[in-house]
């Protein structure tokens, strides 16, 4: 009898408008997560510029690019590795040589006036001094980029 | 009548919902503690060729410029950014005149420089002074980016180092 009375009283809530919500809230977070940040340095504090357009252009993304994270001492940040000059432009003409080669792999000519297709994005801290800068950016030049996106956090 | 009814409901299947909100919650926590948003990073593409002498000059400009026959020297707009004490900015000599550094007024004053019609300015060359903060260096290309784009130009911003005893 008492055995047939806690039957009787067992609650049994309606669970699938609850499982509907969490799934929608998983489909949220799966969609918005970003795992990528091998190019985003947390040691680097960029500066601050409101008119930064930022980089959401499908194209301007996929690109091929070079990431060069800078820090307050002006040294490249490289996979975790801190480069001073001397070392952060070999391992610059070293990439430049690669890209060189993959263009003639595939049959492309390197316009010198245009220079290398990689744009330089450049992440540099806001209190490295400009003449560091301006060192890494010469660098790059005469290793053939031309191109260069200087990244800043939008104000 | 009845009697169908009732072994109807009994045939009804149960699919035991508990278990998949389980792993549904244990999900959930994972993506709600694992979520980090990025800040929003934007950036100032350019073209910058290596330093030449201001002769040679050629940065490209759009080819929809009226003034794309002068040469590239008068196309130029020379600034000079010269640092103070901790690598602050501490003047800005825009061709001959000193304007001043805080943000409104110099976007002001870049606007008297790019929207006279009569003036053939399409493009900048900052010379820096090595001792300047890179952020200084910033806000002043984010006021010649804001000044070109509303004098409709293609922001078109070169650098090259201020050597000492220069611009003095």
């Amino acid at each position: 009898m008492s055995a047939n009375m806690s039957t009787e009283l067992k609650a049994e809530p309606n669970l699938t408008p609850l499982l509907d919500i969490v799934f929608q809230l998983i489909t949220f977070f799966m969609l918005v997560i970003n795992f990528s940040t091998d190019n985003y340095d947390k040691r680097v504090n960029l500066p601050v510029a409101g008119s930064a357009r930022p980089a959401e252009d499908q194209q301007q993304v996929s690109e091929d690019r070079l990431v060069l994270n800078v820090d307050s001492q002006g040294h490249l940040l490289m996979g975790g590795e801190v480069m001073p000059l001397h070392k952060a432009s070999q391992s610059i003409k070293h990439q430049a040589d690669l890209i060189k080669l993959n263009l003639k792999a595939s049959g492309h000519k390197m316009d010198e006036r245009r220079g290398l297709p990689t744009t330089i994005v450049l992440r540099a801290d806001r209190d490295a001094s400009f003449s560091a800068i301006l060192d890494l950016i010469k660098v790059c030049q005469s290793n053939g980029f031309r191109k260069f996106a200087l990244k800043a956090m939008n104000g | 009548m009845p009697k169908r009814k009732q072994i109807q409901r009994a045939e009804e299947p149960t699919v035991p919902v508990a278990p998949m909100l389980d792993m549904a919650f244990q999900l959930l926590t994972f993506f709600i503690l694992t979520f980090k948003p990025l800040p929003t990073e934007g950036q100032f593409v350019m073209n910058l060729l290596p330093a030449q002498p201001a002769t040679e000059m050629s940065a490209e400009a759009p080819s929809e410029a009226t003034s794309d026959q002068l040469p590239a020297t008068l196309r130029t707009l020379p600034t000079v950014l010269k640092a103070g004490q901790g690598g602050t900015l501490a003047e800005i000599i825009v061709g001959e005149t000193v304007i001043p550094t805080d943000q409104a007024a110099l976007e002001k004053e870049l606007d008297k420089y790019l929207q006279d019609p009569n003036l053939p300015f399409d493009q900048t060359l900052l010379k820096v002074d090595p001792n300047l903060k890179y952020s200084e260096v910033i806000k002043v290309v984010n006021a010649f980016s804001n000044a070109f784009i509303r004098a409709r130009k293609e922001p078109n911003i070169s650098f090259d180092q201020l050597q000492p005893g220069e611009a003095q």
